[in-house]
């Protein structure tokens, strides 16, 4: 008897000690000699990619669709902010990454080390302005007046700044609440870098970046909600607020969206037609991937063009160009030519997201050399 | 030294009790070793900030890492704030259900009872948060918050004007309903365990139930105390529940109704995207080593308290 319980405790803490060693299967890296099992006589070829949670439910589609016509491979994506999908890829823990952002100059020279990383769009996305005010409809602000709401510095929402754009709208004399993310995030990057171009006050005192200091909160006129899902319900519970949000986020929840004003001076909010006109203006400032490092947020905003929306971003993906595995790499090319391709194409396309322009996803194909 | 004098000819006893040992080292050795992952992770920020880390409140992300500047006072501020509401709002809560379901409810109605707080305290915490965000956060600002605010506000507490309803209160009060079920099931099993003779010597001196009630809790104080230690420490680990009522924003405020932020809704809400900066996973670690320090603190007052009352 006494032998059996010593050969169970023993048992258990053998498992508990191989739980603790990396199962070969999870490295599924690039550059790391591969297990067998891509070689195996199933040939199921297993890609896995992790990264931004904006594009996930649009690349779960891709996959889905993807792997009804190519059963043999097994595509698997883990959304965890972009910043993790950088780490995981430079870690090679991943096959490709997700990032909202592009890459820093800093972590492509790191990458370059290993071999040569590309990055391009795969899918636009927009940051809308959202309001709760009852019974205001078709809100409309210009830049300047955008920046200062979100820096507090105009207190109510029948302040005369937004009356004057909005004279047939009845705004209440109720304090406005600002909601903003929590947690670091691309969305806010983009949001603030748009705030930075069209707001003066706000390019000095603030700048951009993923988590800024909100001089709100310390007003008491912040909210800050944890993801897009958590800014969505702290504008829908509350009335008088105004937050940023990605479209997508703002179709599901039939928030009120604000027309912001664009460069050329009109009022437009964000529907895809918009968004495309935007893309197709700034497509020049898409820099070809084997330099992803050097887009620029910057140059992509406030685009010219009657109908462009101003705040529009993309999604990007990374890859490798050379894999050490071959038959990993066709895999890889195959599928990112189908997402660029096929992929683009409306019936693959969740709602809320906007394919790329054909011109600029031929580019993107001809650069990588993915074409034929 | 029995133990290893005997392994010459151990007996079924002392094998077991061998047998044994390798689980026993390795809870002490993970624990330890997550200790030290804390510790050798925050070096890097401690270096850079010194103690100011814990002692302002400034949250510079920046991808120039000269800028980078973490300072988590608010959030410590904010935890130990809404930790001690919790503590205070599912206290009286957990004592009160403990009584009544041993002393009052009738049998039936006891197992039911039992199963619905084991229920509760086996439920996924986003659900309790999205209650809160959808229900108990609207109704609060509506019932609680704005009527104490029109006419109390003179109060400190009452100060803040609640515009959004997340506040320490709302997440105090969400933290309190969902560590009451762990509270009350120690303080439920000792009270059950009393001797029946206790209870009877208590009667037979003409005691009232209330006051019998009072003297019995008197005896099970330590299991008072090590319920309020688990609460506390649940109450200040949470993170999904809280983040989604506290309102997520770096201030310091006494009032009740002020929105603020928790070390663990920061850890929650920031690691995601914390690689792209140089020191803010760094920062994060030793933000998570206070929740370290401070359940250390607690327990060793628990502990005191305990003694003191031992000598008395």
């Amino acid at each position: 008897m006494n032998r059996k319980l010593l050969l169970v405790g023993l048992l258990l803490v053998i498992i508990l000690l191989s739980g603790c060693t990396q199962p070969e299967s999870l490295q599924s890296s690039g550059s790391a000699t591969q297990p067998k099992e891509t070689k195996s006589s199933t040939k199921e070829t297993i890609l896995i990619g992790s990264g931004a949670t904006f594009p996930q439910p649009q690349i779960e589609k891709w996959i889905d669709e993807y792997s009804k016509t190519n059963p043999n491979i097994k595509i698997e994506y883990i959304g965890k902010g972009s910043g993790g999908g950088q780490n995981d890829f430079k870690q090679n823990l991943v096959d490709f990454a997700c990032s909202d952002p592009p890459l820093k100059e800093s972590l492509w020279n790191e990458l370059k080390k290993d071999g040569q990383p590309l990055q391009f769009p795969i899918i636009v996305g927009a940051v809308v302005v959202a309001y709760n005010i009852p019974g205001v409809e078709n809100l409309k602000l210009d830049g300047s007046t955008l920046a200062d709401i979100f820096l507090g510095d105009i207190e109510y929402w029948d302040d005369s700044r937004i009356k004057e754009l909005n004279p047939d709208a009845k705004l209440p004399h109720e304090k406005i609440i600002v909601v903003h993310r929590s947690d670091s995030s691309g969305t806010t990057d983009i949001f603030t870098t748009y705030l930075s171009l069209v707001g003066d006050e706000w390019r000095e005192k603030i700048g951009s970046g993923k988590t800024v200091e909100w001089v709100v909160d310390r007003l008491g006129r912040g909210v800050g909600g944890k993801g897009n899902p958590g800014v969505v319900v702290a504008i829908k519970n509350n009335p008088h607020t105004i937050g940023y949000t990605e479209l997508a986020y703002a179709y599901k929840e039939n928030l009120k969206m604000v027309a912001i004003q664009n460069k050329a001076g009109n009022y437009v909010t964000a529907s895809p037609e918009t968004i495309k006109n935007a893309v197709s203006k700034i497509s020049v400032n898409i820099p070809p991937p084997y330099e992803g490092y050097k887009e620029n947020m910057a140059t992509l905003l406030n685009a010219d063009g009657e109908k462009s929306y101003p705040i529009v971003a993309f999604s990007h993906m990374v890859i490798w160009q050379k894999y050490d595995d071959k038959s990993r790499e066709e895999e890889i090319k195959k599928f990112v030519k189908w997402i660029l391709t096929e992929g683009q194409k409306d019936s693959s396309l969740v709602s809320g997201y906007v394919g790329l322009p054909e011109d600029v996803s031929n580019k993107i194909l001809e650069e990588t050399g993915l074409w034929g | 030294m029995g133990l290893w004098m005997s392994i010459g000819r151990p007996s079924i006893n002392d094998r077991f009790k061998i047998s044994l040992l390798p689980f026993s080292a390795l809870i002490l050795g993970i624990f330890i070793l997550m200790l030290f992952v804390y510790f050798t992770n925050s070096i890097q920020i401690l270096q850079r900030e010194g103690i100011g880390l814990y002692t302002t409140n400034q949250w510079v992300a920046s991808e120039d890492p000269e800028r980078e500047y973490y300072g988590v006072f608010a959030a410590l501020y904010g935890s130990v704030y809404t930790s001690v509401l919790a503590v205070l709002i599912s206290l009286p809560l957990s004592i009160c259900f403990a009584v009544f379901v041993i002393d009052y409810a009738p049998a039936r109605l006891k197992e039911w009872l039992i199963i619905a707080t084991d229920i509760m305290a086996g439920l996924p915490t986003i659900i309790y948060g999205i209650w809160g965000a959808f229900i108990l956060v609207p109704f609060m600002k509506e019932y609680v918050m704005y009527p104490l605010y029109r006419h109390l506000s003179f109060i400190p507490l009452f100060s803040f004007e609640p515009l959004s309803g997340y506040s320490y209160l709302s997440a105090g009060i969400l933290l309190g309903i969902m560590v009451t079920p762990f509270a009350s099931s120690i303080i439920r099993e000792a009270y059950r365990m009393i001797p029946f003779s206790y209870r009877e010597a208590v009667f037979s001196l003409g005691a009232t139930r209330y006051e019998a009630t009072k003297i019995l809790m008197g005896y099970i104080k330590p299991a008072i105390i090590a319920g309020v230690i688990l609460a506390f420490g649940r109450a200040i680990g949470e993170t999904v529940a809280v983040s989604l009522v506290v309102g997520n924003t770096f201030n310091i405020h006494p009032s009740l109704f002020a929105p603020g932020y928790t070390i663990s809704s920061l850890i929650a809400n920031q690691f995601g995207n914390a690689f792209i900066y140089k020191y803010m996973v760094s920062a994060l670690f030793a933000a998570g080593l206070s929740l370290f320090l401070i359940g250390l603190a607690v327990n060793l007052m628990g502990i005191y308290i305990l003694r003191r009352g031992r000598h008395a």
